[in-house]
């Protein structure tokens, strides 16, 4: 006998007298144990698993039914994730080699066609312009310049002037045109008594 | 929670050269196809709801993405992602908001069609019946572990990892992983030494009375 191994009060009940079993520790430690590890409390348990056949027994079933846990849950998650719909991942934006150069070309097009535009524009606005297209340009200038002096000139006289148009007939009653006016209209309203 | 239609994923590409260093998640596709699987079994046997442990699924991928450059790869991408998901569930798992949708979700997972998972491998009728059975009573008693228990168990026999991984994985010392690995064990070995008593389906099995015997049992 072992003196590690202790009699357990569960086991012992059936098990014949000074008989002794795994602690549960011992027990932990043959089924949590991993490939690399051993040392001389496993060894000693293990020796202690040839001669006693009912933890033996106890520790095969349990590694069983916890190997049918494992494959349950996997199956059970496996057939769960399948049943749900997938992830969509981005795709990766990498160019390939072959592809450089085309996209150095497109990318020179693209700035030559956006450069067209500026160019035409610039050649528009510098170029001369012809020239009989000049001399009527610069007539119509003059015939501008001269009708907006013209109306310049009347505004000056009619500010200069003592007397606005509008009252020049009030302004000198002696001139014949108004006296005979004046005498029409007398006799228009004598006629209209009689 | 629902999930209808296609799940869109952020755009990966924009940022890609600016990082120095190339890591394993520049290839993320790659690393969905990989991983993917083994993360959502993971956080579904945490949550025990689909829905949540496809949400956190995608939010791992997301945050490995974004924290890609500070991945320095002293441990593997998979145990990377675990931890990742692991950080997401605790934090998960505390808010009252998990606790409400815990409670009205329609997306939990139910422990009979777990236990129907179970591959037949030419066993008799019988015996996939008694299968099923003992895959149900561990489920039902893995939920009602501490968190702590639940996880580590998980990382060790779900996700096969080793002790010194689930340490690197849990921030915990190797002693503590293993006290608690034990534990959890010795809770399991528990129900499934006595079948007959075992939870109803759905049910909280005799959690505090295994606990303490089991507890007893280690001490």
């Amino acid at each position: 006998m072992t003196p590690q191994l202790t009699t357990q009060p569960g086991i012992a009940d059936s098990a014949p007298l000074g008989e002794t079993h795994l602690t549960g520790e011992q027990f932990g430690e043959l089924m949590a144990r991993s490939a690399e590890a051993a040392g001389p409390e496993l060894a000693l348990a293990e020796a202690h698993l040839q001669v006693c056949e009912r933890c033996a027994a106890e520790l095969a079933s349990l590694r069983e039914a916890i190997c049918l846990f494992r494959e349950a849950s996997s199956t059970y998650a496996d057939e769960e994730l399948r049943r749900r719909p997938r992830w969509i991942l981005p795709e990766r934006r990498s160019f390939s080699r072959s592809l450089v150069p085309a996209y150095w070309v497109a990318a020179a097009a693209m700035f030559m066609t956006a450069l067209f535009p500026l160019q035409v524009l610039h050649r528009h606005s510098a170029q001369p312009a012809p020239a009989g297209v000049s001399s009527v340009a610069s007539s119509d200038a003059d015939r501008d310049a001269q009708s907006d002096e013209a109306l310049l000139e009347d505004v000056n006289r009619e500010i200069s002037a003592s007397v606005p148009t509008s009252m020049q007939a009030l302004a000198d009653p002696s001139d014949d045109e108004t006296a005979v006016n004046s005498e029409t209209s007398v006799a228009t309203s004598n006629q209209r008594k009689d | 929670m629902g999930h209808e239609g296609v799940q869109m994923f952020p755009s990966t590409s924009l940022t890609l050269g600016n990082e120095a260093r190339a890591t394993p998640l520049d290839d993320l596709e790659n690393a969905v196809a990989l991983y993917q699987p083994r993360v959502f079994r993971f956080l579904l046997a945490t949550l025990r709801d689909r829905d949540a442990a496809e949400t956190l699924t995608q939010e791992t991928f997301l945050r490995a993405w974004s924290a890609r450059a500070s991945f320095r790869e002293d441990c593997s991408l998979a145990t990377w992602l675990i931890r990742i998901a692991l950080n997401l569930a605790r934090d998960h798992t505390r808010t009252g908001r998990f606790r409400f949708w815990k409670r009205v979700s329609t997306s939990a997972v139910d422990v009979a069609e777990v236990a129907a998972s179970v591959p037949t491998h030419d066993r008799s009728a019988e015996a996939q019946l008694i299968a099923q059975q003992q895959v149900a009573g561990i489920w039902a008693t893995v939920a009602n572990l501490s968190a702590r228990q639940r996880s580590i168990f998980l990382l060790r026999f779900l996700e096969e990892m080793e002790i010194p991984e689930i340490a690197t994985v849990t921030g915990l010392p190797l002693g503590t992983v293993k006290s608690h690995l034990y534990r959890a064990l010795a809770v399991i070995r528990a129900q499934h030494d006595s079948p007959s008593s075992a939870p109803p389906r759905n049910s909280a099995p005799r959690s505090a009375t295994m606990r303490n015997a089991a507890t007893k049992e280690i001490q």
